[in-house]
């Protein structure tokens, strides 16, 4: 017994299975891959981390064909990629569930599983019947839960990533890339997840690489361990020798500097005041189910919430960008119910939305322009409140640009060539220097480089330290946890449970993130109860 | 009232029938872009060139299937153009799909000009029209068989495309690539199929079909060229799309009402309204259809 | 002065990779026009003398062509002011139409009112009677979101139509030796000529008004960055508190008054009386403009009189030598498709440029290459 272990453990140190050979990787304005060399061994969980834009993506991006590297070569089993298509990487056994699932979302669980590689009756006809058998054993033969037959747009976030990865395991994948794959899933849904990870490993020899920035998760799954940073690799190691701190230090070249995030001040009035609020998705189905919450000058309330569960709808109808349903939104006590946009700025507030790119800016307007919209008509900028004052416009936004530290770009260039962090600076900047005494903000820092991030955090930490009430949503748990005074769930556009500071703690509020439903959250029980809201529609 | 009466007779269904044949063909074409996600304005151009190659090369080789082929070839051409600016070259499908009808409406007329010395309309006894399709078994039938005889063959060929290009879609895998190409282009990149090639193929089958309807246009019924004979049809057939929300027989049945209110355009004309005003029904009604579409569809939405 | 020109090679400048392939499009559209002479028998040398000669050989013939400028000018302004908010007006024929038809009804009733009072009133109506076209389909394209495309080509049939009707039926002119046409506009409210026996009207002077005025509210004014937000990215505007569905439509319905300007001035500045043949798609050539253009008023005013020369030219040449003058709009065209596949074209050789640069900095080994797409 024990040799045989000790077989398997030779077995999984010798042969690699995956080889980058001086892979580079150039992309306009950006190396994303520099001279990196890396083997990927037979049997292994393989944990590639570093932080946003460290090229993580790119490399796998690379191994499974969607790029063609610049320069070098990669190696699948001893066998050369040429092509450098997907189709070439799914022959050579490699599969990817990509961090947006890559899912038709009118399709069916099955179709999507079949995709590009229908059974066909008669040779020109799918076979649906057997397209869903097929789905069926793979569902059996591995232990992931799911309907065959369910709309995947219809569908929780969890249970698309399995589609997604039952897609690769139809394939015949023998090395599964898995990017970022906890980023949408609740504590509980991740410890489900690694669990079938050690279980394809174990029992199916196959290969996993897994790519994180979160280092606890790297501690709890992988075997061993690449660090990325700026495109190039970092240093490999057995996890079994680093710690997270090591980890930490070498993703971004220096101590760590977090948490140390200075809140002063008392909480005062209550500012954003919601009452018994529904809304409905952009579906049309309800999101939002008779939320209530208030906000205080002076705090930070954020809402902990797995993607989807109506945290976005609420900060929309809030803010009215959402039609309301039912209920009352109070803003510094004016009622501020079924306004626009526009006018509930006037009450004093102002607006980070979630998706920067669709909302928050105007990508074919210069950065000056995006700068001051919404104070274009004021007699600073405009004359009589028609005339464009060019000047006075290029001065203030030089010096928002200054104050914002907007590297590498200019007043004239467009918004929509900006590198995320600079554009999510650009949103921060222009909606910070409104001065309202509330902001609602949400995924502060989704796709931004880890000196913007700690940037922004601050200057977070400075409007609530000035006093203004402030409503934060971010999928980055983490990040909920390090801004927030206060702390609610919401879990089925509900509100489930509510920790005030000292009363904060990771796992318990995942519990609330499902639901609190501590007893029944498991796979079988997630399983049936989307079924039932598939049949409903 | 007997006035009235009059207008609704046979011919007004068997002028729905011929009326609605090009729309629902483009139509068809259409809706396989619109799948595979392509806003395809361009349809008005590619049935005008269809329908002029089958004129030239019908009158040239006295031959109506080769007339009907150069319209295919002369489809799959404009289909590939179009493909290759608003796939390939990622171009504005708005821009480059009204400057295909430009293009297309001048050269057209242009090549009447300096090939048949013809300014307006090019007719002439050497064009071989599209046969018509008499069945002895359908006359014995009262109704049906007057209605269903001696049209086009077009007008059946159209009624087996309409059902091809159902099952091809929604029964056959490239069907499924073609709709994954349109919904979320990545996911079937990453599945190993090209979308772009996808994409490519529907504006190539569009292009063939906007073909056939020119075809049918000007080798129909009347066997002639006019300058701008499309008469905005690729716009409606774009119209019917929506209508019909890119499903087939929805479509095919938006089509031919389409063909109802042009068909009874015309009775109405031979009832006595002037025919500028008659003119008029198709195209109000289109815009009466796509609202209609759209605030039903709000509806739907609000019950669920 | 010379800031002035300073200020026009900074400009310049700016749009250099843009005038140069813009420039090198014209000429290449030119040699495609002059393979299809040749193909179909003609010289293009002769072809190409012959619309020089047709747009400048003459005051009277300079004059046609200033007189196509202003309307190219005008409807491609249109056009811009519409896709700068973001909807396209496709309908700028039925609002000319319409604008032509309700100027020449209420110059034929209020005759006999000294042309100070009726002129203006035209003015109005024709403004009227454009943009409240205009307004159909925006309103139904931003409270309903019915493609305003499809809406404003197939209202354009409605329109001509309609007027057509009006000029064979209820409006049928009593003059003998004229059929299908409405009765002369009074002889005191028509447009002076500026250029005798041109068609170039004093509407020349209100069209470089209208042409000022649009310039200088897209580009210099705050309405204008409003409608460049609300057009780039309506919810962006709508998030930053503006009146997103107020400035589509007002900039449709502004858009649509041009239009109806535009068949007044073909009413009082050239036919003196509506035809159903007021306009031959001249609202399509103007949009052309605007598309080549990219939708800029400056460059619309300026490629407008090179489309005129054109366009004015070709017409002349069909006379002169045979050649149909449906060439113009196929040149149009072909300049639209390269200036189309110059970007993409442009966009994959930064690409390669990019991949050649980063291959030598890793030191040239040799290897193989795709072209890279930025995603």
């Amino acid at each position: 017994m024990q040799e045989k272990i000790q077989e398997r453990a030779e077995e999984k140190g010798q042969t690699p299975v995956v080889r980058f050979d001086h892979v580079s990787m150039q992309f306009p304005g950006v190396l994303a891959s520099d001279d990196v060399s890396l083997e990927i061994r037979q049997g292994e969980v393989f944990a590639l981390v570093g932080e946003n834009g460290a090229g993580k993506s790119t490399l796998m991006n690379l191994l499974y064909g969607i790029h063609t590297p610049t320069a070098g070569e990669i190696y699948v089993k001893g066998k050369k990629l040429v092509r450098h298509e997907p189709s070439e990487s799914i022959e050579a056994g490699i599969g990817m569930v990509h961090q947006h699932f890559m899912l038709v979302p009118s399709f069916t669980v099955a179709q999507n599983i079949v995709l590009s590689r229908e059974p066909r009756k008669l040779g020109i006809f799918c076979d649906l019947k057997k397209a869903e058998e097929e789905t069926r054993q793979l569902v059996e033969e591995y232990g992931l839960k799911v309907d065959p037959k369910a709309v995947v747009g219809e569908i929780s976030v969890g249970l698309q990533q399995r589609v997604e990865i039952l897609k690769t395991l139809h394939r015949g994948a023998e090395i599964l890339i898995l990017d970022e794959p906890t980023a949408v899933l609740t504590p509980q849904e991740t410890d489900e997840l690694f669990a079938v990870i050690r279980r394809i490993v174990r029992e199916k020899n196959m290969t996993v690489i897994i790519i994180t920035h979160k280092l606890y998760e790297v501690m709890a799954i992988s075997d061993r361990v690449g660090v990325m940073r700026q495109g190039k690799l970092i240093g490999v190691e057995e996890t079994k020798n680093v710690s997270e701190r090591i980890l930490a230090s070498m993703m971004v070249g220096r101590e760590v500097l977090l948490d140390q995030l200075e809140k002063t001040g008392k909480p005062g009035q209550v500012l954003i005041d919601v009452r018994d609020v529904h809304a409905d998705d952009n579906r049309g189905l309800p999101a939002v189910n008779g939320v209530s919450l208030q906000v205080r000058a002076g705090e930070i309330l954020g809402i902990a919430a797995i993607e989807g569960n109506g945290q976005s709808e609420l900060l929309e109808v809030i803010t009215g960008m959402r039609p309301l349903r039912q209920g009352q939104v109070f803003i510094a006590g004016q009622n501020a119910s079924g306004k626009d946009p526009g006018q509930i700025r006037a009450m004093g507030l102002a607006h980070i939305p979630e998706d920067r790119i669709a909302t928050g800016v105007s990508s074919q307007s210069s950065v000056k322009e995006n700068l001051i919209i919404g104070k274009e008509r004021q007699p600073d900028f405009a004359k009589k409140g028609i005339h464009l004052r060019q000047s006075s416009i290029a001065r203030y936004a030089s010096d928002l640009f200054a104050k914002y530290d907007l590297r590498g770009a200019g007043i004239e260039t467009e918004a929509g060539s900006l590198s995320g962090g600079n554009m999510q600076k650009v949103v921060v900047a222009r909606e910070f220097s409104f001065d309202t005494p509330i902001l609602v903000i949400a995924q502060p820092t989704r796709g931004v480089d880890i000196g913007a991030m700690e940037f922004i955090h601050q200057q977070i930490i400075r409007k609530r330290n000035e006093g203004c009430a402030i409503l934060l949503v971010s999928a980055d748990l983490d990040e909920v946890l390090r801004l927030s005074d206060r702390v609610i769930t919401m879990y089925e556009g509900r509100v489930t449970g509510e920790f005030p500071a000292e009363k904060i703690d990771r796992m318990e509020i995942g519990y609330y993130m499902t639901g609190s439903r501590k007893e029944e959250v498991g796979g079988e029980s997630v399983y049936e109860e989307d079924t039932e809201n598939t049949e409903e529609k | 009232m007997n006035q009235i009466l009059d207008v609704f007779n046979m011919g007004l269904l068997q002028n729905t029938l011929r009326s609605a044949t090009p729309v629902i063909l483009a139509a068809m074409g259409g809706l396989l872009t619109e799948h595979a996600g392509i806003m395809n304005i361009g349809m008005d151009g590619m049935i005008l060139m269809g329908a002029f190659a089958a004129v030239a090369v019908s009158f040239a080789l006295s031959s109506a299937a080769m007339g009907v082929a150069a319209a295919v070839a002369a489809g799959i051409l404009a289909g590939l153009f179009f493909a290759l600016f608003v796939v390939k070259l990622k171009s504005d499908e708005f821009i480059i799909g009204m400057a295909l009808n430009t293009f297309a409406g001048a050269l057209t007329v242009y090549l009447l000009r300096s090939i048949f010395g013809v300014k307006g309309t090019f007719s002439d006894k050497g064009i071989v029209g599209l046969p018509k399709v008499h069945l002895d078994v359908l006359d014995h039938i009262p109704f049906l068989g007057q209605l269903l005889n001696d049209n086009s063959i077009f007008v059946y060929v159209t009624w087996g495309i309409v059902f091809l290009t159902w099952l091809f879609l929604y029964r056959t895998p490239y069907g499924f690539w073609m709709r994954a190409a349109g919904e979320h282009p990545q996911s079937l990149e990453t599945a190993g199929v090209s979308p772009v090639r996808m994409k490519f193929l529907a504006s190539i089958l569009c292009g063939i079909l906007c073909g056939l309807a020119g075809a049918h246009l000007s080798l129909g019924y009347l066997t002639m060229f006019t300058e701008g004979m499309s008469g905005d049809r690729g716009f409606i057939a774009f119209a019917c799309v929506l209508f019909g929300m890119a499903n087939p027989p929805k479509v095919f049945l938006a089509a031919l009402l389409f063909g109802f209110l042009q068909a009874l355009g015309l009775r109405l004309q031979s009832a006595g309204v002037p025919a500028d005003l008659t003119s008029i029904i198709p195209y109000a009604s289109t815009v009466l259809m796509m609202v209609y579409v759209v605030v039903s569809g709000k509806k739907k939405k609000k019950k669920r | 002065m010379k800031a002035f020109m300073k200020k026009i090679l900074k400009t310049l400048k700016k749009n250099r990779n843009y005038l140069i392939s813009l420039g090198l499009s014209i000429l290449a559209a030119f040699l495609l026009g002059a393979l299809l002479m040749l193909v179909t028998g003609y010289d293009p040398m002769k072809g190409y003398a012959a619309m020089l000669k047709g747009a400048f050989g003459s005051s009277r013939v300079f004059g046609n062509t200033l007189a196509k400028m202003l309307t190219l000018c005008l409807t491609g302004l249109a056009t811009a002011v519409g896709a700068r908010a973001g909807l396209f007006n496709v309908g700028g024929e039925g609002q000319l139409y319409l604008g032509g038809m309700a100027a020449t009804v209420v110059g034929i009733w209020l005759c006999g009112l000294p042309a100070a009072v009726a002129v203006p009133l035209a003015f109005l109506a024709a403004a009227a009677a454009g943009g409240a076209y205009a307004w159909v389909p925006a309103a139904l394209k931003v409270k309903l979101g019915v493609s305003e495309v499809i809406a404003t080509i197939m209202l354009n049939s409605v329109a001509i139509y309609f007027c057509t009707w009006l000029c064979n039926g209820p409006l049928k002119t009593a003059d003998k030796g004229l059929s299908g046409a409405t009765d002369a506009v009074p002889d005191n409210f028509v447009f002076g000529q500026v250029i005798a026996r041109s068609n170039l009207s004093t509407a020349i002077f209100y069209s470089a008004v209208i042409a000022f005025l649009c310039w200088y509210i897209m580009e210099k004014t705050s309405t204008g960055l409003e409608m460049k937000v609300t057009g780039e990215n309506p919810r962006f505007a709508f998030f930053s508190g503006l009146k997103k569905d107020r400035i589509m439509i007002w900039s449709m319905v502004a858009s649509g008054a041009i239009c109806g300007l535009v068949g007044m001035f073909e009413v009082y500045g050239y036919q003196h009386r509506f035809l159903p043949t007021i306009s031959n798609e001249f609202f399509f050539d103007g949009m052309l403009v605007a598309m080549i253009m990219n939708y800029s008023p400056l460059g619309i005013i300026l490629m407008s009189f090179f489309f005129a020369v054109i366009d004015i030219g070709a017409s002349a040449m069909e006379l002169s030598t045979g050649i149909s003058h449906e060439l113009s709009d196929i040149i149009f065209a072909i300049i639209i498709f390269l200036m189309a596949a110059e970007g993409g074209i442009s966009r994959a050789f930064s690409a390669r440029q990019l991949q050649k640069k980063a291959r030598r900095q890793i030191g040239g080994r040799e290897k193989v290459c795709r072209e890279v797409e930025p995603k």
